[in-house]
């Protein structure tokens, strides 16, 4: 398609509002700005072209020549996907950083044998823990009904002697008023966005992992594009990149404020819940070997060099 | 080719696919081959085999052919009649007397589906053999429930305001409690109606037998209403005591209406066997057009030509209340073709910042979605209601949508009186 | 060959009314799990957060597998829904030749579904796509009753097809459901 204009369809499951999406389209402006209007990127937003669990596959197909989703979604294709997910692996963003670092080689070798290609990672805040009551320590959790939403969460709410319980995103609010779920790991962003001041009262910062968004686009219809398009698409993504992961922490701090401004009592955790989950932490991880073979041990080493 | 070219051509496509009698689901999915084919060069086999799976295996849908089964189980069972008898005593000095259920037997099941079709599915089977067997006015009955069916999407729980409140970053519960001022005003608006037809029209109304009884005789007939009311505790109780989520109460109501109906001796195994493919065949059917609106949904997407007309509505720069009478009509026109779901999804991206732009409060404005939304489920040739009491009355689309048209109408009303008073939406959520 | 066929869609019917009772089972099973838990937990024994793990996931494949399962079947018992309001006021011939263009139409669309449905599930196959939530499935074991019901549906709209050029009247003619019908 060279000297014509091109569109790429852009598939992500997050709404306008989430700064992941504002980032996206930040980086389809540069691109049609580099390109002289010859690439755009249209962006759809909240689902509205495909669900999530496709997304990955119609960037694979060809479908859509780029798209966004959550890079843990794959944890069953491989658990390297899902090392981000891992509490207790990376709990700052700077190991966050070098856990990414370690991961993308695996990732990018994983995903482009299915005809995808990486071009950006963002991390959502580090997650906390939303509960009714306050928690001091690992104990404070024993029993409490725990919102698990895939297996690595499922084996931590065991591990803390929680009752494992799978809550629809759009049933929590009603969940934890009625007591189907005590108690839930997630962002300060998804707190704040289903106003989590109106079912529970704690919050409790224990950073417990960073999870990324991956942006990646299909193989062939970069390949397709001139050098110049190329470039600047690649260009693009590396400012995505970089913003991204500075709007990230912005994210951390402002709605970590809006939590407590809402009247949700804020608390950092206490030693013994600290040394507590990083037991839970230890565990996890040695599971978690044993199920990621050789892609898993690699991306180990290399994080923890 | 132009937008408007194409659109006039997609256009052309589904009336002529329609009115030569193709199934609903292909004339939908025709629509959306010929818009993938005019308007990208996406694969379209791909993309159609995925919005398929993609949409059709999903945890939410569920409760629909759960809470069909419900009503095919009470249909063959007395307590449907039962539930009229027991009823009919109370309703006599009511104009428009049994028609009533329709519309609250409606409001209460909404309070448990979140989708208008499992509604009007569930209700009309019930009410419809009874209805008919006492000779009530048939386009009152197909138009009550047509319209209250409707209430389902705007008495919590809703399926489309989750979707909207997930796509606009909204707190859902929130969005629920607005719903239900405004899901009572329809309610009232449609009883009003009922009440006033049947004050004009007496010659039109059968009488009921059992009329001019005392207290004692009315309250003794009651009993046979026992078994619905344990139902409907049941069903809502579930939920409530923290036990089952919303879609999981659509089970519970089919374990207790299979428990009701054998202990009234009248479930065996023929009518079993009956309600349950019943149940599947309805069922199917919905989900089907549902895979076929899904499609067009993507085809949409991908052609654009929603957001851009929304993107010229934008470019008008109107006045708030010039806004709202604008997108009201540009609703109510997409949702004569498109599901009114797949509307909202489409063009939430471009209406939210004018929306915001205009001052206009977003969780007000998803109640006024939804109530255009709830609109779109009544007019033809695309309208969910509309198929299912096609199906359960076996009476044209055409009827049926002239008998849901003084209903259109009240909603208009209840939209006007939304816009006018905010405060029918605003209030409850303000104030919690 | 007749009778075969009809076996066919009575068996494809038959199963995806089996799924509508597998989605109450499991969803049933739930529910008294969740009241167990509370009834435990009221005792002071605390929660024993027993679940079906993926149940939500699992629900949602039935669904599918229901739909689809169940197309030929409500085909032929005139389930799905469409506008008759023009074509019943046709000469008997016209209405014949459009019925024969609807049914062509309708196969070819679904021959057309079925034919991708396929090559989607080998692609899912081929590629060992897991499904995400807490029980990791290849995917392709739920989406293949789509492939598997559209291209049953693509024979059953044929085989109607065929009926009519044969001169007689398709399976669904007549058996609107209508429960106000005198
Ligand atoms: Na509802
Ligand atoms: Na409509």
């Amino acid at each position: 398609a060279q000297g014509q204009a091109d569109t790429w369809q852009m598939p992500t499951p997050y709404p306008d509002a989430t700064f992941h999406t504002k980032n996206d389209r930040d980086f389809a402006a540069d691109v049609a700005k580099a390109t002289d209007g010859k690439l755009t990127i249209k962006i759809h937003s909240a689902g509205s072209l495909f669900k999530h669990p496709e997304i990955p596959r119609a960037v694979r197909s060809g479908q859509v020549q780029i798209g966004e989703f959550f890079l843990s979604i794959m944890n069953n294709d491989n658990p390297a996907f899902g090392a981000d997910s891992l509490p207790f692996l990376a709990t700052s963003y700077d190991q966050a950083e070098k856990l990414w670092q370690a991961q993308k080689p695996i990732v990018e070798k994983l995903l482009e044998k299915q005809g995808m290609m990486v071009l950006y990672a963002v991390p959502w805040p580090p997650q906390g823990l939303y509960t009714k009551k306050p928690v001091h320590s690992v104990k404070d959790l024993a029993g409490l009904k725990f919102r698990s939403y895939n297996a690595t969460l499922e084996s931590f709410a065991k591990l803390a002697g929680a009752a494992p319980t799978q809550v629809e995103v759009p049933d929590i609010p009603q969940a934890f008023s009625t007591g189907r779920v005590e108690a839930m790991i997630t962002s300060p962003s998804t707190g704040v966005n289903s106003k989590a001041w109106d079912y529970l009262s704690y919050y409790t910062d224990i950073q417990a992992w960073l999870p990324k968004n991956i942006v990646v686009a299909n193989k062939r219809a970069f390949d397709h594009l001139s050098k110049e398009e190329q470039k600047a698409v690649l260009d693009a993504a590396a400012k995505a990149q970089a913003r991204g992961w500075e709007m990230s922490k912005k994210e951390t701090v402002e709605q970590t404020k809006a939590l407590a401004a809402h009247g949700i009592h804020v608390e950092q955790p206490t030693p013994e819940l600290e040394q507590g989950l990083k037991e839970i932490g230890v565990k996890m991880l040695a599971q978690w070997k044993e199920k990621a073979g050789p892609e898993g041990k690699a991306l180990l080493e290399a994080y923890q060099k | 080719m132009s937008i408007l070219t194409i659109s006039a051509i997609l256009l052309a496509i589904l009336f002529l696919m329609l009115g030569l009698g193709l199934w609903v689901a292909f004339s939908l999915m025709g629509v959306g081959i010929a818009a993938m084919t005019m308007g990208t060069s996406s694969p379209l086999g791909t993309v159609m085999a995925t919005t398929i799976w993609g949409n059709s295996n999903s945890w939410a849908l569920a409760a629909l052919p759960l809470f069909i089964w419900m009503g095919e189980i009470l249909f063959r069972s007395r307590l449907s009649e039962d539930m009229f008898t027991g009823l009919a005593p109370w309703m006599e000095r009511l104009p428009g007397r049994l028609l009533h259920v329709n519309i609250f037997g409606s409001g209460i099941f909404a309070a448990v589906s979140g989708s208008s079709a499992a509604t009007a599915a569930t209700i009309g089977k019930l009410s419809i053999p009874e209805l008919k067997r006492r000779g009530y006015p048939e386009r009152m009955m197909i138009g009550t429930l047509a319209g209250s069916a409707t209430l389902g999407l705007l008495i919590p729980p809703s399926i489309i305001l989750i979707v909207y409140g997930a796509a606009t970053e909204q707190s859902i519960a929130r969005l629920f409690i607005a719903g239900i001022l405004p899901g009572l005003l329809l309610v009232a608006l449609f009883v009003g109606y009922v009440v006033i037809w049947g004050l004009l029209n007496k010659d039109k109304l059968p009488t009921e037998t059992g009329e001019g009884l005392s207290f004692a005789e009315k309250l003794r007939r009651s009993r046979r209403l026992i078994p619905i009311v344990l139902l409907i505790a049941g069903v809502i109780g579930s939920i409530y005591a923290g036990i089952a989520s919303p879609t999981d109460a659509a089970a519970v109501g089919v374990a207790l209406a299979l428990l009701l109906s054998w202990l009234s001796g009248s479930l065996d195994r023929q009518s079993f066997t009956e309600g349950l493919m019943s149940a599947t065949m309805t069922s199917c059917m919905i989900a089907f057009i549902l895979a076929g609106a899904a499609f067009l949904t993507v085809a949409m997407g991908f052609t654009g030509i929603p957001s851009l007309l929304a993107e010229w509505i934008g470019g008008l720069n109107l006045s708030p209340y010039a806004l709202l009478a604008a997108l009201t009509v540009f609703f109510i026109v997409m949702g004569c073709f498109l599901d009114g779901i797949s509307v909202v999804v489409l063009t939430t991206s471009v209406i939210m910042p004018m929306v915001e732009k205009a001052g206009i409060d977003t969780m007000w404005f998803g109640i006024f979605v939804v109530i255009v939304v709830e609109m779109s489920q009544i007019t033809p040739p695309v309208g969910f209601n509309l198929f299912v009491l096609q199906a359960l009355t076996g009476r044209n689309i055409l009827t049926v949508a002239r008998a849901a048209l003084p209903f259109f109408l009240l909603m208009l009303v209840a939209l006007a009186l939304v816009v006018v008073f905010p405060g029918i939406a605003t209030y409850l959520p303000n104030h919690m | 060959m007749r009778k075969l066929l009809d076996a066919l869609y009575r068996l494809s019917g038959g199963l995806a009314a089996f799924f509508i009772v597998a989605i109450v089972a499991v969803v049933l099973a739930q529910v008294c799990l969740n009241a167990a838990d509370k009834v435990m937990a009221a005792l002071g024994f605390g929660a024993l957060g027993l679940t079906i793990p993926s149940y939500a996931e699992f629900t949602g494949y039935f669904l599918a597998a229901s739909t689809f399962l169940a197309l030929a079947y409500t085909l032929r018992g005139g389930g799905h829904i469409r506008v008759t309001l023009a074509i019943q006021f046709m000469p008997r011939a016209l209405r014949r030749a459009v019925e024969a263009l609807v049914l062509a139409a309708a196969a070819g669309m679904t021959g057309f579904a079925a034919w991708h449905m396929i090559l989607y599930v080998h692609d899912s196959w081929s590629y060992g796509d897991m499904s995400p939530g807490m029980v990791p499935v290849p995917i392709w074991i739920p989406q293949t009753p789509l492939a598997l019901g559209l291209t049953i549906l693509a024979i059953a709209l044929v085989d109607d097809l065929l009926q009519l050029l044969a001169g007689r009247a398709p399976s669904f003619e007549g058996k609107d459901e209508s429960l106000l019908s005198e």
